[in-house]
């Protein structure tokens, strides 16, 4: 009734094949697209600015990760880092006079080199022990930013982030940053749904099914692995480069911090492994749903309805939100993007109750 | 009958409206407290707060500044830029002129914007030290000591106190921006006064020090500065003092109160010393109004027991700063108030010390430290009491700090 599946016959390989074959989910992601597009025009900078801005460059740093750990199964607590290597590489380069579009990509670049270095680790050791090994990136990134002042920028450890343009296009005001975030956040969508479909990305998932089998059918775990860290560290690269321009236009060590690479870890989690629409999901989650609940409890509070102490008060939002985490959880293991899967299947076949697929 | 429906409709609307704008003229004027109470600052956060609302709670109380009354906006950031950007936007749009964020990644995350919207800022003990350069930063004021004159005032007192030529000086801080802060400023002092000093870092978040002061004792300093915050003071003091360091001979930065001489063991602490900034203690004539005004009354917005602690009165002076610039702008500016005039306001307080609570302050369009004075006191095992008058040490050292550090965000740091 709603995705009005009768009659929908694919008479090409091609129109099987496409990103969204059915017709009703193209039109839904259209509609998503131009909301999105739009939005400057009907939102204030309020939510603008703190909540869609943030929220398309963290969904666009969970895309990333989940390349890393929900196709080719490969865990990395430390990519917070991964980003900070592409902030401060990009930040340094705009003020050594490199353009700004060369910059992102020398984020991206070097954020690519170090992030598979610390990638070796994962050829010799798997599951936990991947954990530790990408942790320790986290701290050493961590120690050599506050360590070392020409990368820091000295006492106060702040680097401000100068005046650029993309293309002519000057990066300054709210509505540019937005268009920009939002164009990055768009483009790694695109390359996250088409990468399931090509060679590399089967032979991300064989790696992350079983790696000596993927090996025995001749998928090399070596190559792929790096690869997968290659491509994953430089999405993180350019996507920790754009945060500092776009959102924070300052880059200091705590924005980086190993708290940051627990809260993608747990977008990626609770929106769900491996699926693009568990990002936005995931992002939004993370980011969003503490700062809602919080002025959500204020509210209440300043309305007479909830009189508990200031302490209470502060830590009730946190409260409700690690028990909206662990319900999400119990209800669907899955996370939030199964949660829509189950949704989209049950109004595919409405008013019947079974679907096939 | 519909018509008429409408019509009350928009009339009860009409109405609805003007009661509103009548309202907003007499609208109280708003701060923004939107600080961390879950996550790092947590050790300092809810004190700090708690003093703040009492006093701003006091002076409605009190009938407010020429019929101004005051109101706070308080949300919890949890010490996370994002959030702490989200909550200065939207109290920004509920028409707060002043904004508290008692947490070094959200002020600076948010210090550039700040200067743009007009609004002030205050950074007290926490955020950029070099932000005392009124020129440079005309909207964010520290307005007590910063962690560089917490270092001079503490040497002044070493110095006046035995002598400092040929000492032994070691400054124990966490491995942090906050902790390394000092060290320009003590090396500049070595150098001038003929002390040698050392650093030794400790790995954040400072729960585990032993290997760092069994280098100390190896060392046998004269005297210890800790540098540090949270529960690492508290184990600074206590593995200083299972290493044979005298408690008499360590001294600490702003961050150090009776809570965590409790942690320690009140009487094992007698002799550690601190820079104080702002009188503790219920004693002082404003925290004694708060008492018998605001407490007493039941209109305290936290346990009675935390009134005059360390952290309480801290949050108490600032307050009282704020409104106290608050009353010269509005004698000056004149009502409404914005975040211009409340900055005008700030640059003409002189010699104000919120009635004995806090040492003079003078802030001037180029000064927003306000002098950098502050005090020593020492821990007598169940109070802190004074061994120093209220006084700035070494402020042309400090200065230059201040300058280079400005100098360096306008270069862009």
């Amino acid at each position: 009734m709603f995705y009005r599946l009768s009659g929908v016959y694919h008479t090409r390989y091609q129109a099987a094949r496409a990103l969204w074959p059915i017709a009703a989910d193209r039109w839904q992601v259209i509609l998503l697209l131009a909301l999105a597009l739009a939005a400057p025009l009907f939102l204030s900078p309020l939510y603008l600015g703190s909540y869609l801005l943030p929220w398309m460059i963290w969904s666009a740093a969970a895309l990333s990760l989940t390349l890393l750990m929900g196709l080719a199964g490969q865990l990395h607590f430390g990519f917070a880092a991964v980003m900070a290597i592409g902030a401060y590489s990009a930040i340094h380069m705009t003020r050594a006079g490199l353009p700004f579009e060369l910059a992102l990509l020398g984020g991206g670049v070097s954020a690519a080199l170090i992030g598979t270095a610390f990638g070796f680790a994962a050829l010799r050791v798997k599951g936990l022990y991947l954990v530790m090994a990408t942790l320790a990136m986290q701290y050493l990134v961590d120690w050599v930013i506050i360590n070392v002042p020409a990368i820091s920028g000295g006492a106060q450890a702040t680097l401000r982030t100068p005046a650029v343009s993309f293309f002519g296009l000057p990066i300054a005001g709210l509505e540019a940053r937005y268009y920009l975030a939002l164009g990055w956040a768009v483009l790694l969508t695109v390359f996250f749904l088409n990468v399931r479909r090509t060679s590399f990305g089967r032979a991300l998932i064989a790696i992350r099914d079983k790696d000596f089998a993927a090996a025995v059918i001749g998928v090399d775990p070596f190559r792929y692995k790096l690869l997968a860290f290659l491509t994953a560290s430089f999405m993180g690269g350019v996507t920790g480069a754009l945060l500092a321009f776009c959102y924070y236009r300052a880059v200091t060590p705590e924005q980086f911090s190993f708290n940051v690479s627990i809260q993608l870890v747990a977008m990626v989690l609770v929106g769900g492994l491996g699926t693009a629409i568990g990002s936005f999901l995931g992002a939004g989650f993370v980011l969003l749903l503490p700062i809602v609940l919080t002025n959500l409890v204020a509210a209440l509070g300043s309305a007479g309805i909830l009189d508990v102490s200031q302490n209470l008060m502060a830590h009730l939002p946190l409260i409700i939100y690690g028990a909206m985490i662990i319900g999400f959880l119990l209800f669907e293991p899955l996370g939030l993007a199964k949660i829509y899967d189950n949704i989209r299947k049950y109004f595919l076949v409405w008013p019947f109750r079974h679907s096939r697929s | 009958m519909n018509w008429l429906r409408r019509t009350t409709r928009v009339m009860a609307l009409a109405a609805g409206l003007g009661t509103g704008a009548a309202m907003a003229q007499d609208a109280p004027i708003k701060f923004g407290l939107l600080q961390d109470f879950t996550a790092v600052y947590t050790f300092v956060s809810g004190e700090y707060n708690q003093g703040q609302q009492d006093y701003l709670a006091l002076v409605n109380a009190e009938g407010g500044i020429d019929g101004h009354k005051f109101e706070a906006i308080v949300r919890d950031t949890g010490n996370q830029p994002q959030r702490g950007i989200e909550a200065y936007n939207r109290a920004r749009e509920e028409g707060a002129i002043l904004f508290d964020f008692l947490s070094t990644p959200v002020s600076r995350a948010l210090v550039d914007q700040a200067m743009k919207d007009k609004v002030v800022l205050i950074t007290a003990l926490h955020g950029r030290g070099d932000a005392s350069d009124g020129t440079v930063f005309p909207y964010v004021f520290p307005m007590m000591a910063t962690y560089w004159s917490q270092a001079t005032v503490l040497i002044k007192y070493l110095e006046d106190n035995g002598g400092l030529e040929g000492k032994k000086i070691a400054l124990v801080h966490i491995d942090s921006p906050f902790g390394k802060e000092p060290l320009p400023v003590l090396e500049d002092l070595a150098g001038q006064k003929g002390f040698e000093l050392k650093a030794f870092p400790y790995p954040s978040p400072g729960n585990e020090q032993s290997a760092t002061w069994s280098e100390v004792r190896r060392y046998k300093p004269d005297a210890v500065l800790i540098w540090g915050a949270g529960g690492g003071q508290s184990v600074s003091v206590r593995e200083g003092i299972r290493n044979g360091i005298d408690p008499e001979n360590i001294l600490s930065v702003v961050w150090l109160a009776g809570t965590d001489a409790k942690n320690v063991g009140a009487d094992v602490m007698t002799g550690v010393k601190r820079f104080e900034a702002v009188s503790s203690g219920t004693d002082p004539a404003i925290i004694q109004r708060i008492l018998e005004k605001v407490v007493e009354p039941g209109n305290g917005a936290g346990d009675k027991a935390n009134v005059g602690s360390s952290y309480y009165n801290i949050g108490v002076a600032t307050m009282a700063v704020a409104v106290e610039a608050a009353r010269l702008a509005l004698e000056s500016e004149g009502a409404p108030l914005d975040g211009t005039k409340l900055k005008a306001g700030f640059e003409q307080i002189k010699d104000f010390d919120a009635e004995g609570l806090m040492p003079e302050i003078t802030i001037t369009p180029e000064d927003h430290q306000g002098g950098g004075a502050g005090r020593v006191s020492r821990w007598n095992g169940e109070a802190w009491e004074p061994v120093s008058d209220w006084g700035a040490a070494y402020q042309d050292i400090v200065r230059k700090e201040i300058e280079d550090g400005a100098k360096a965000y306008e270069g862009g740091n």
